[in-house]
C-alpha cells in the first residue's frame, strides 16, 4: 500500500508541476501563429498537450521508480515477492482511462474543430474573401489576384510575392502545373502550400484544384518573422529547399496601394 | 558448445567449389550481362548505350537470379528439385555462414549480420544529413538531389534491410523455433535462400546513385518519381529483393508456430515474442505483396510510361497505395519489440508476466487496426470529407498499443528488477517509445497535423518509435541472448556505458527535432532559413554522439561474441525453452523431444515449464 499512495502522492504533485509548465509555454507551443486557422491549430496541441501532461508524467515517473525503488540490489536471480499477475482495479483504470482519452480527443478537438473548419469553407459564408490564386510549379510559387486583374505579383526585384490584407478572409486556390509547359503531363508534381505562421499547410496536388481559407489577423512580413513564408513542404525535386517566397501582411490600405502598383508594373510590361 | 564442433570428415565435398559468396558475384555479373545484352539485342535504343533503363531491369533479374544460384541455389536447390545428385553439403565450421544454409540458427545470425552491416552503412549516411544540416546552406553535399538520394536510401535501407529484418529474419529465425521447442522450421531451404535477397537488395538500393540520383526519399512519392533518373529504378528494384526476403521469412515462421509447435506448447502458453513474429508474419503476407504490385506499377510507369500516378492518371492513388502499406510497415518494425519488452521484462524481475492476455490481445489488435489508419499520412493531401474515419482509428489504435505498456508497468510493479543492461536498455525503450506515441496522439489530430505534417516533428515522432521503441529494444534482445548466441558473457560496465550514451544521445537529438519541426523546418532540405540553425547544428552533435554509441555497441557485441568470459547455461533464470539447450545451441536445438507443461511466464512456482525426453 504504503508504495501505492507514495507513487500516487508524487505522480499528482509532478502532474501538476508539469501542468504549471506546460501553462507557462502554451502561448509559445507553435512560436507564432497569426492565423485563424492557425489559432485552431494551437488550441488543439495546447488541449491535447494538457490532457497528455499527467499520462507522460504516470508513465516516466514510474519507470524512475522503477529504476530506484524496485531495483534488485543485487544480480542474484532472487524471485520477486510479489507475483500477482491479475489486477482488476488497474486493469480497469488503464483500459478505461485510454478508452475515455482517446473518445474524448475524438470528440474534442478532432471533431469540433474539423467541423468549424468545414463550416468555414461553406460558399455562402465566403463571398467576400479575397481570392488568391496559387500555381505551384517546379519551382516557383506564382499569385494571382483575379479580382484585381494582377496576373502575377511581384516585388522589386522580380520575385514572386504574396502580399494579404490584414483581418480579411482568403481563399487561396491551390494547383500544380507548369503555365509555361502546359503540354508537359510529366512537369506537375505535387507541392505542399505551408505558411508556418499561419499554422496550416495543404498539399497542391497536379490534376485537382485545392481550397484553403484563412484569416491573417496580424500585420507582420518575412522581416519581422521569419515564419511569415510560403514554404513548400512536400519533396518535389532538388529546387524543393528554395521553392519558398516571402509573405507580408498589410494594412487595408497598404494593400490597395500595392495593388494599383501591381497593375501599374503589370500595365507597363504590355500585360 | 561441444555438441555443434563435430568435426567433418575431410571430403566434405567431393568436388572442390569456389567460395560461394565469391562464386555468386561472379554468376550475378554474368547473370546481369547475358540479361542485359539480350534486352538490348531486341529492344535497341536510339544511340546504342549498353545499358538502358530497360536493359537494366532485366540484367538485374538476371544477375540476382546468378546470385542466388551461385551462393548455393544451384546445388542447394536447384539440382534436388529435378532430381539430380547433388555434391552439396554443409560445411560445420565458419563457412556455413557465407553460403546457403537450412540450419533456422544460421540463417538468424546470417540476417543479423546482414542487418547489422546495414544498419551502420544506413547511419553513416545519416550522419552525412546532419553534417550537412549544421549550415543553412549546401556544403557538404554538391547537388540538393545528392543530399535528398542520401536521404532516400538512408530511409529505405533503414526500413526494409534494418527495421523489418533484424528482429524478424534475425531474432525471430533463430529464437522462435528453440522457443516453441522446434527442431527446424518448416520451409528451411526457402528460408536459407531469403536471407541472400537482402545483401541484393542491399547493394541495389546502395549503388542505385550509379544510375543517376533519384529525390523522392523512401516514399518514392509519384509523380515526381517519374521525372527522376534510372536511380529511382534501382529504388523499386531493391526494395522488391528486400521485401522477398521479408515474405519468405514470414511464410516459414507462420508455418513453423503453426505446424512446429513442441507437445504442450498451445496458443495459450505461447511465449511473447512468437506472438509478436506471429501478428508480424500476417502482416507481412498481407501488405509486403501490396506494396510489390505497387512498385511494379511505379516501375513500369516510368519504363513504358504509363500514366497511373501523374497528372491525367491520379496521384493520390500512389499515395494510398503507398500508405496501405507504409502504416501497417511501421507495426511490422514495432510490434515485435513492444513483444520483446514483455519477454525479457519478467526475466529480469523474475516476476511472473501481468496481463499477459491482455499483452497479446493488444499485438493482435494493432494488428488489424494498422490496417485502416494509413490516410493519416495524407491528411494535408485528401479531401477533408475523408479525413474522418482515419482519423478515428489513428486515435484508437493507441489502446492497443498501451496494452503492451500496461502488462510492463504491471509486471515492474513491485518487482525486483534487476538492472543488468538489457533491462535497463527495455526501460529506456518503454520512456521513448512513450514519447513516439503520444506525439503520435498530435500528429492524429488534423488541425494540428496540418501545421506539423512534413515538417522534423513528424521526423522526430517516427524516429523516436522506431530507434527508441524498435532499436534500442533490439540492442536490448542482443544483450540478452549473446549468451545463448555465442555461449559468452559481454561487459556490464561497457552495456550499460554504452546504453546511456546510446540514451542520451539519442533523447538529445531527436527531442529537440519536436521543436525545429513546429519553428517551421521543412523536411527534406539540405538547405533551409538561417535562424534555424543553431538548434540543427547541437541537433547533430548529439547525433554524432548517437552514431558514435551504436558503433561501441557493435564493437562491443562483436568482441563479447569472440571473447567475451565464458557465459552460465541459463544467466538469467529465465523459463521459456531455448535456456534449455547448449549454448550456442546444437544443429537438432535439442538432444530431445520438448514438452512442456506449464507456463513460460509464472516465477511463483519452481518447477520449470519444459522438459526434455531424451531420445532412445
Amino acid at each position: 500500500m504504503g508504495d501505492l499512495v507514495v507513487f500516487s502522492i508524487l505522480w499528482i504533485l509532478l502532474s501538476l508541476v508539469g501542468e504549471w509548465a506546460l501553462g507557462l509555454a502554451k502561448p509559445h507551443s507553435l512560436y507564432y501563429i497569426i492565423a485563424s486557422q492557425g489559432y485552431m491549430a494551437e488550441r488543439a496541441f495546447n488541449f491535447l498537450a494538457t490532457w497528455l501532461t499527467p499520462v507522460f508524467v504516470f508513465v516516466a515517473l514510474f519507470l524512475i521508480y522503477t529504476l530506484l525503488r524496485f531495483r534488485a540490489p543485487d544480480g542474484k536471480p532472487v524471485k520477486s515477492s510479489q507475483q500477482k499477475m491479475r489486477n482488476m482495479g488497474f486493469t480497469v483504470f488503464w483500459v478505461g482511462v485510454s478508452f475515455v482519452l482517446n473518445i474524448l480527443f475524438f470528440l474534442h478537438p478532432t471533431s469540433a474543430d474539423l467541423q468549424a473548419m468545414f463550416a468555414s469553407e461553406i460558399p455562402s459564408r465566403n463571398h467576400k474573401d479575397l481570392v488568391v490564386d496559387v500555381t505551384a510549379r517546379q519551382w516557383e510559387w506564382i499569385y494571382t489576384y483575379p479580382q484585381y486583374g494582377v496576373k502575377q505579383a511581384v516585388n522589386n526585384l522580380g520575385e514572386d510575392e504574396l502580399e494579404l490584407p490584414v483581418g480579411r478572409k482568403v481563399k487561396f486556390v491551390l494547383r500544380s502545373y507548369d503555365p509555361f509547359h502546359t503540354y508537359d503531363v510529366y512537369a506537375g508534381v505535387i507541392h505542399d502550400f505551408w505558411i508556418p505562421a499561419f499554422g496550416m499547410k495543404e498539399a497542391v496536388v497536379p490534376g485537382l484544384t485545392r481550397y484553403e481559407y484563412i484569416r491573417p489577423t496580424v500585420v507582420a512580413s518575412y522581416q519581422t518573422n521569419p515564419m511569415v513564408r510560403v514554404q513548400c513542404a512536400e519533396v518535389c525535386g532538388p529546387g524543393h529547399p528554395w521553392m519558398e517566397s516571402p509573405v507580408s501582411i498589410v494594412t487595408a490600405g497598404q494593400f490597395s496601394q500595392w495593388i494599383k502598383h501591381q497593375q501599374q508594373l503589370q500595365a507597363a510590361a504590355g500585360g | 558448445m561441444a555438441q555443434n564442433i563435430i568435426t567433418q570428415p575431410d571430403t566434405y565435398r567431393t568436388r572442390p567449389m569456389m567460395p560461394p559468396v565469391l562464386r555468386g558475384f561472379l554468376w550475378a555479373a554474368i547473370g546481369f550481362l547475358v540479361f542485359n545484352m539480350a534486352t538490348i539485342a531486341v529492344d535497341p535504343f536510339r544511340g546504342h548505350p549498353f545499358v538502358t533503363e530497360v536493359s537494366a531491369v532485366i540484367g538485374w533479374a538476371g544477375g540476382v537470379i546468378g546470385w542466388l544460384l551461385g551462393v548455393g541455389g544451384w546445388e542447394g536447390i536447384v539440382l534436388p528439385l529435378f532430381g539430380s545428385p547433388s555434391a552439396w553439403v554443409e560445411p560445420l565450421d565458419w563457412r556455413r555462414y557465407f553460403e546457403l544454409s537450412t540450419d533456422h540458427k544460421v540463417i538468424g545470425i546470417q540476417y543479423l549480420v546482414s542487418a547489422s552491416g546495414t544498419f551502420l552503412i544506413a547511419g553513416l549516411i545519416a550522419m552525412g544529413i546532419r553534417y550537412e544540416l549544421m549550415q543553412p546552406s549546401l556544403h557538404f553535399f554538391t547537388y540538393a538531389n545528392q543530399y535528398l538520394t542520401a536521404v532516400g536510401i538512408h530511409g529505405t535501407l533503414m526500413m526494409f534491410a534494418v527495421g523489418t529484418v533484424a528482429l524478424i529474419g534475425g531474432l525471430g529465425n533463430y529464437f522462435v523455433p528453440l522457443m516453441i521447442g522446434a527442431k527446424s522450421t518448416v520451409f528451411p531451404r526457402l528460408s536459407g535462400i531469403g536471407h541472400w535477397l537482402v545483401p541484393a537488395g542491399v547493394l541495389t538500393v546502395i549503388f542505385s546513385p550509379l544510375l543517376g540520383y533519384w529525390d523522392t526519399g523512401w516514399r518514392g512519392y509519384e509523380p515526381l518519381a517519374m521525372q527522376d533518373p534510372g536511380g529511382i529504378v534501382y529504388y523499386y528494384l531493391g526494395v522488391a529483393a528486400l521485401t522477398l526476403s521479408s515474405s519468405f521469412v514470414s511464410v516459414n515462421l507462420a508455418a513453423t508456430i503453426i505446424f512446429q509447435r513442441a507437445r504442450g506448447v498451445t496458443w495459450a502458453r505461447l511465449p511473447l515474442f512468437v506472438w509478436g513474429t506471429i501478428t508480424v508474419s500476417l502482416l507481412n503476407l498481407i501488405w509486403l505483396p501490396e506494396i510489390q504490385m505497387t512498385f511494379i506499377l511505379g516501375l513500369l510507369d516510368k519504363l513504358v510510361p504509363f500514366n497511373f500516378f501523374d497528372a491525367i492518371g491520379s496521384p493520390l492513388s500512389y499515395l494510398s497505395l503507398f500508405w496501405l502499406f507504409g502504416h501497417p510497415e511501421v507495426y511490422i518494425i514495432v510490434v515485435p519489440a513492444i513483444s520483446l519488452w514483455n519477454e525479457i521484462i519478467p526475466v529480469m524481475a523474475q516476476k511472473s508476466l501481468f496481463a499477459r492476455s491482455w499483452a497479446v490481445i493488444g499485438l493482435i489488435f494493432v494488428m488489424m487496426l494498422s490496417g485502416l489508419v494509413w490516410a493519416h499520412h495524407m491528411f494535408t493531401n485528401m479531401r477533408n470529407s475523408e479525413i474522418f474515419p482515419f482519423s478515428f482509428f489513428t486515435e484508437m489504435i493507441s489502446i492497443p498499443t498501451g496494452f503492451s505498456f500496461m502488462a510492463a508497468i504491471g509486471t515492474l510493479w513491485k518487482s525486483r528488477m534487476r538492472l543488468y543492461t538489457p533491462g535497463l536498455l527495455v526501460i529506456m525503450s518503454l520512456f521513448n517509445f512513450l514519447i513516439g506515441g503520444l506525439t503520435g496522439v498530435f500528429l492524429a489530430d488534423p488541425p494540428v497535423n496540418f501545421q506539423v505534417h512534413n515538417t522534423f516533428f513528424v521526423v522526430a515522432h517516427f524516429h523516436y518509435t522506431i530507434i527508441g521503441g524498435m532499436v534500442f529494444t533490439w540492442m536490448a534482445a542482443m544483450y540478452y541472448w549473446l549468451p545463448k548466441l555465442s555461449g559468452r558473457m559481454y561487459s556490464e560496465f561497457w552495456g550499460k556505458f554504452l546504453a546511456i550514451v546510446i540514451f542520451i544521445g539519442f533523447n538529445g537529438a531527436f527531442s529537440q527535432m519536436f521543436l525545429l519541426g513546429l519553428h517551421g523546418m521543412n523536411r527534406w532540405v539540405p538547405a533551409y532559413p538561417p535562424y534555424l540553425q543553431p538548434m540543427n547544428y547541437e541537433v547533430s552533435l548529439f547525433a554524432f554522439l548517437l552514431g558514435a554509441g551504436f558503433v561501441g555497441h557493435a564493437i562491443h557485441i562483436a568482441w563479447a561474441w569472440a571473447k567475451g568470459p565464458k557465459a552460465q547455461e541459463n544467466p538469467w533464470n529465465s523459463r521459456t525453452l531455448e535456456w534449455m539447450t547448449s549454448s550456442p545451441p546444437p544443429r537438432n536445438n535439442f538432444d530431445g523431444e520438448v514438452e512442456v507443461s506449464g507456463s513460460f511466464y509464472r516465477y511463483d512456482v519452481d518447477k520449470l515449464p519444459g522438459v526434455i525426453h531424451p531420445t532412445e
